[in-house]
């Protein structure tokens, strides 16, 4: 079946199956690799991508709910002012070690800082709860997203 | 091969339905991991898959004019936590569903559906005696939740029906409610409780208690909570330990990788009595 949906600020028309995982459809279609797969249950958020600047499980995600959408994923929030305030800050903190949680980390980070720029600990800790990570033991993370609230994301 | 159905009308999607057996398929949070083979595979369906979401009829939050809250097959309960018409203590619980990206993605109508002993929405919507709306080419028919589910994925629901709507009648308590679960986010429920109750002139007008995780579908036992209509506040605190024996029978939970059977068993009879101590 033929769906259409705008990925990284490009319009995309794929003929692919209407089940098939979206996290299969940007990582082996598209050959975006920035995603990642951990769990495949929904449990980790390693695949996390923004749908319509909504943070999802790309794994869960079948591809056909995202027709006519707006995909985000790390490569194309790369090319962004936000993204490198949220980079420098995960740098900065330590909050990035093998960065297999990195990309979906930084995405939850800047839906969150766009909807709240100020967040609490506990508002960060709720956000991020779905993105697990097995190497900085989170505190790095939570005080890297405080820093980039801090340095402000101009939106 | 099998065919996969996208319509986007109502009407269409009860046309395939009537005419072939299908899967349905909402925001896929339970669906997709059910049918997932593994990475790089497209996911296990033996049959036909008809997807719900887009179908713009079925997307609304709106009260009716005998103010009932109305919820689409289509809502997520992302959307829900963030509408000012949705009941707070249903926010309370979805809340501490899944994670947010899960909720971004997860209809409630999706958990009602799924059907899991342990589906965390089922709670306020047996408290509430909220009612799902079945429709088919035949027409609609409601059914309250908690007949509609029937056991464990054993739901009220012929094949050519599809749940459309959520009915949730207004209903104006004091609320209590604990999910005892292994973390704080993405736990499926070991043991829960809701109750719900109101006091008038020192006199419990209404006294409602749901289980959740302790037998193959939510417990609400009626005659239990009527008995204890009219009484006073003073005599339901004197009887805490005969309510909890009278509730001894429903608390059947089952040993599994999550919990044990005892455990459970313990920490309902605790939330239970922790509940009824609130009643004040
Ligand atoms: C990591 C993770 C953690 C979770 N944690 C929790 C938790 O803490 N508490 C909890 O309660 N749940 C939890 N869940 C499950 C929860 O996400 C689902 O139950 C969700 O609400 C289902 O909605 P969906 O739209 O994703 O449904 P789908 O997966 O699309 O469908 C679920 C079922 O409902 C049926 N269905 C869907 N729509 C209709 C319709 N309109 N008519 C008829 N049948 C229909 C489908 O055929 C399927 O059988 C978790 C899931 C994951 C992956
Ligand atoms: S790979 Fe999707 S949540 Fe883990
Ligand atoms: S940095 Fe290794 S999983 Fe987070």
């Amino acid at each position: 079946m033929k769906i259409s949906f705008v990925i990284n600020n490009k319009k995309v028309s794929l003929d692919v199956e209407p089940s098939m995982r979206l996290l299969d459809v940007i990582r082996n279609e598209l050959h975006l690799t920035g995603t990642k797969e951990g769990c495949g249950e929904g449990e980790c958020g390693a695949c996390t991508v923004l749908i319509n600047e909504e943070p999802v499980n790309s794994c869960l995600y079948p591809a056909i709910n995202a027709a006519n959408k707006n995909i985000m994923t790390i490569e194309g929030f790369r090319e962004t002012n936000e993204y490198r305030v949220i980079a420098d800050a995960f740098a900065d903190r330590g909050g990035s070690q093998c960065g297999f949680c990195t990309p979906g980390m930084i995405l939850v980070t800047y839906s969150l800082l766009k909807k709240n720029p100020h967040p609490s600990e506990e508002e960060i800790r709720f956000a991020l709860s779905g993105n697990l990570c097995r190497c900085t033991g989170y505190q790095a993370i939570v005080d890297a997203v405080k820093v980039a609230a801090v340095k402000g994301i101009k939106l | 091969m099998i065919q996969h159905f996208v319509p986007t009308t109502l009407k269409e999607a009860l046309k395939i339905l009537d005419e072939r057996d299908c899967y349905i398929m909402a925001g896929g949070t339970d669906l997709m991991v059910q049918k997932h083979r593994g990475s790089g595979l497209l996911p296990n369906f033996d049959k036909d898959v008809l997807y719900v979401m887009n179908i713009k009829e079925l997307d609304y939050i709106k009260t009716d004019a005998e103010g009932n809250l109305r919820i689409g097959a289509m809502n997520r309960y992302c959307e829900l936590m963030n509408s000012s018409l949705v009941p707070d203590i249903f926010k309370t619980v979805f809340k501490e569903i899944a994670s947010p990206n899960i909720r971004n993605m997860a209809t409630l109508v999706g958990n009602i559906a799924n059907a899991s002993p342990a589906g965390d929405s089922l709670l306020p919507l047996n408290l509430f005696n909220a009612r799902v709306v079945l429709s088919s080419v035949k027409g609609n028919r409601e059914v309250l939740v908690e007949d509609f589910i029937q056991g464990v994925r054993k739901i009220d629901r012929q094949k050519n029906e599809l749940i459309t709507e959520v009915i949730i009648p207004n209903c104006d308590l004091n609320f209590y409610y604990r999910k005892v679960g292994s973390r704080k986010a993405e736990s499926i429920t070991k043991v829960s409780l809701m109750g719900g109750y109101k006091i008038e002139g020192g006199k419990i007008k209404d006294l409602r208690i749901v289980f959740g995780s302790i037998s193959v579908k939510v417990v609400r036992n009626h005659f239990i909570e009527e008995k204890y209509q009219g009484k006073s506040v003073n005599e339901l605190r004197a009887r805490i330990d005969d309510i909890i024996n009278e509730y001894d029978h429903e608390i059947k939970p089952i040993t599994d990788q999550r919990s044990t059977m005892e455990y459970r068993k313990k920490v309902a009879k605790n939330l239970l009595r922790d509940f009824l101590k609130h009643v004040k």
